[in-house]
């Protein structure tokens, strides 16, 4: 249910071949790679020229020597990528490259603005070579299936590891969801708020019966007014704990049972058979008072 | 769920029939989880002269139902649990249509009206 991340997976031939990048492609690539080094220099200049013009330029390169240092990587990167060597070391270098715009929160608009600006110098530069037509269009062509696989291998992996922190956050976000709390001597609380699955159900139990065993509670209110639905799997659940900790010598109460909920369990046709429960908190906590030998009264001074 | 929350909210559903939907789709969807691991829900907005309401189809390419007759009578199930969740849809909806082959996939779809 929670993030789910299928990475990419493809051998370097694999995804050649998804691109259709054959060896003649990657052959005109490399032709480009003399001219380019004579002026990377410029195409870099001209490229932050571009960069200066948006907000990002402000918000990601405030400090002039991560700037001249991104700069260079950048040079070297683009060295690489002329040489067209598609191999494990030239993924693994893209994917951490993805994963640095995902931990830096580069947004993707600009990520695809920046490599499409690039793209244009290369246009550019190629129009200065003049190479005959069809060597132009092949070589062109050939230059957008390599930026588009380079652009995959990015984006797959910045999906890889923002669904990593979703499934990380959701994980803690689960492991926090069953504070069940001593409310008074021997009365346990526990409010659920969101979804219950089985897993959710298993750590409430193990929860309750923990808690039970180590305050000696006689009443559990379990409240769940905060939960979206109450369909067959969730009242399976809440009986079953209903039962276990009965079991234990604790009777719980389900509260919070609201009019459309009520009226829902009813028409599923779930027996509720002994299970106390109330429509408000107020009430479950009344009724474990009461059994306590214990009410609540004004301070009249 | 929460999208169909949303649209029966949007075609303005009560409460309660909100709560009925949002539990069928649940119900449903876990059925997939359960038994089919892979499948679909989807949902539309159905308008029928002045009638306004919305269907719900669940598709899911996994084992089927052997025999549907027992698949929605009540305390009915294969999978140790109570066994309500089919009949009890198909108490909550105004329509309820299964088709199933077993081995295949089984299809589920449901209209309530408001």
């Amino acid at each position: 249910m929670y993030g789910h991340s299928h990475y990419n997976q493809r051998s370097p031939e694999e995804l050649l071949k998804l691109f259709s990048l054959d060896e003649t492609d990657l052959e005109s690539i490399r032709k480009l790679q003399a001219p380019l080094e004579e002026r990377l220099d410029e195409l870099v200049d001209n490229w932050y020229q571009w960069l200066k013009n948006l907000p990002e330029h402000e918000e990601f390169f405030t400090d002039p020597k991560l700037l001249e240092h991104v700069q260079k990587m950048q040079i070297k990167f683009w060295k690489i990528f002329f040489k067209a060597e598609v191999n494990d070391d030239f993924i693994n270098m893209r994917k951490r490259m993805g994963e640095t715009h995902a931990r830096i929160g580069l947004p993707m608009d600009s990520f695809f603005a920046g490599v499409d600006h690039w793209l244009s110098l290369f246009i550019d530069m190629m129009g200065e070579l003049k190479l005959k037509p069809e060597e132009y269009s092949q070589t062109r062509r050939a230059i957008n299936k390599f930026l588009h696989m380079d652009m995959t291998i990015i984006v797959l992996s910045y999906e890889q590891l923002i669904n990593e922190t979703i499934a990380a956050q959701s994980k803690s976000l689960m492991e926090m969801s069953t504070p069940v709390t001593q409310i008074w001597n021997g009365i346990l609380l526990l409010p659920v708020v969101g979804i219950i699955d089985s897993k959710r159900a298993q750590d409430i139990m193990n929860a309750t019966l923990a808690k039970i065993s180590e305050t000696q509670a006689r009443s559990f209110i379990l409240d769940i007014s905060g939960v979206a639905v109450v369909d067959t799997a969730v009242a399976n659940h809440l009986i079953k704990i209903t039962k276990a900790t009965r079991l234990m010598g604790c009777e719980s109460t389900i509260s919070g049972v609201s009019p459309a909920i009520a009226q829902t369990i009813v028409e599923l046709g779930i027996d509720v058979g002994t299970i106390k429960t109330t429509s408000n908190m107020k009430d479950a906590l009344a009724s474990a008072f009461n059994k306590m030998g214990l009410e609540i009264n004004e301070i009249h001074e | 769920m929460l999208e169909a929350e949303k649209m029966a909210r949007n075609i303005g559903f009560d409460p309660a029939n909100t709560i009925r939907i949002k539990t069928t789709v649940s119900e449903l969807g876990r059925n997939i989880l359960k038994y089919a691991e892979k499948g679909f829900v989807s949902l539309s907005h159905l308008v029928d002269g002045k009638k306004e309401g919305i269907g719900i189809e669940v598709i899911d390419k996994g084992p089927g139902i052997e025999n549907i007759e027992l698949a929605i009578s009540d305390s009915y199930s294969t999978g140790g649990t109570l066994g309500l969740g089919l009949p009890g849809v198909k108490r909550m909806m105004d329509k309820f249509e299964i088709e199933s082959i077993p081995g295949s996939g089984t299809r589920v779809y449901v209209v309530k009206w408001k």
